[in-house]
């Protein structure tokens, strides 16, 4: 194969719908990374103990997927959004203000999770579409943990 | 949400479906706040424990679309505040409301307070805040 013909491998996934999807989610992340973090420091009541662990874990584990989320990006040679507000803006992520009863931090933390699973189940199907196996990977890893995550909040809140 | 848990056969009393329904029904109308806080309350009461999630979804939408108009004296130009629906009566409700106003720094010499829906004042031409941005009465 000459120069002139030769396809890069990178530039095969560089699909603007891609780079906006992973976007969405690393901004979804880290709005969902802020809201654990709250969750985690102002939880109070009979299982303050469990969810504050939990909270510290979950949010750890999102630390960890927004720096994996933005280096994808990066990898398609593309550049990760970043920045409070902006994060903040492209997430359009319902917030909530403590105090807040225990139980509630639970729920509301499941409607931000629903809101990360849905942008992610979109960019994992766009990148499917797109052949960027990669990144599909990517998505499904996170989706999975997203998914465990709403089954044990779910499984708590059952009485 | 409703009519998720209105299927949720063996989970629901007859009861508690005629109440679910009532809401529904009060909720389409899109008329009656006050009385959609009072039936909300007295099905969340009776169910929330059950069905936490959905109740919790319920009252964000509802937080969402409520506000409770807050006039100083009765000829006076109403005020508007958010409804939290932090308790389970709508007297206590409006005192929040009241309480909310008040740290807002509005002074109430004889106030008057009704709950209202934000899409209903926003017609109006009464209040010019943002929609809200949840669901649509049907769709809950």
């Amino acid at each position: 194969m000459s120069i002139s013909t030769a396809k890069s491998p990178v530039a095969v996934h560089k699909e603007p719908k891609i780079v906006d999807g992973l976007n969405l989610v690393l901004a979804d992340s880290y709005a969902l990374m802020a809201l654990t973090h709250l969750a985690h420091w102002n939880v109070e009541g009979s299982d303050f103990f469990p969810l504050h662990k939990i909270f510290q874990e979950q949010y750890e584990n999102l630390f960890e997927a927004v720096d994996e989320i933005a280096e994808r990006v990066r990898a398609l040679d593309a550049y990760a959004i970043g920045g409070l507000g902006v994060l903040a803006k492209a997430a359009e992520m319902e917030e909530f203000k403590s105090p807040l009863p225990q139980k509630d931090y639970v729920a509301a933390l499941i409607v931000a999770h629903e809101k990360v699973i849905d942008d992610a189940v979109r960019t994992r199907n766009e990148a499917g579409t797109a052949g960027d196996l990669q990144t599909q990977d990517l998505m499904i890893k996170r989706l999975q943990w997203h998914e465990k995550t709403l089954w044990m909040f779910k499984s708590y809140l059952k009485n | 949400m409703i009519d998720e848990l209105i299927s949720q056969a063996g989970k629901v009393s007859a009861d508690e479906v005629d109440h679910l329904l009532e809401l529904r029904w009060k909720l389409r109308q899109y008329d009656d706040a006050e009385g959609t806080i009072k039936l909300f309350c007295d099905v969340r009461l009776r169910m929330e424990q059950r069905h936490y999630l959905a109740f919790f979804r319920m009252r964000r939408w509802l937080e969402n679309h409520l506000l409770a108009s807050v006039s100083i004296c009765p000829e006076a130009k109403p005020q508007f505040v958010p409804v939290k629906l932090d308790h389970y009566c709508v007297e206590a409700i409006r005192r929040a409301s009241l309480c909310f106003a008040l740290r807002r720094g509005y002074v109430l010499l004889a106030p008057r307070l009704r709950f209202t829906f934000r899409e209903v004042e926003l017609r109006k031409g009464t209040f010019s805040g943002a929609p809200s941005r949840s669901l649509e009465p049907a769709e809950l």
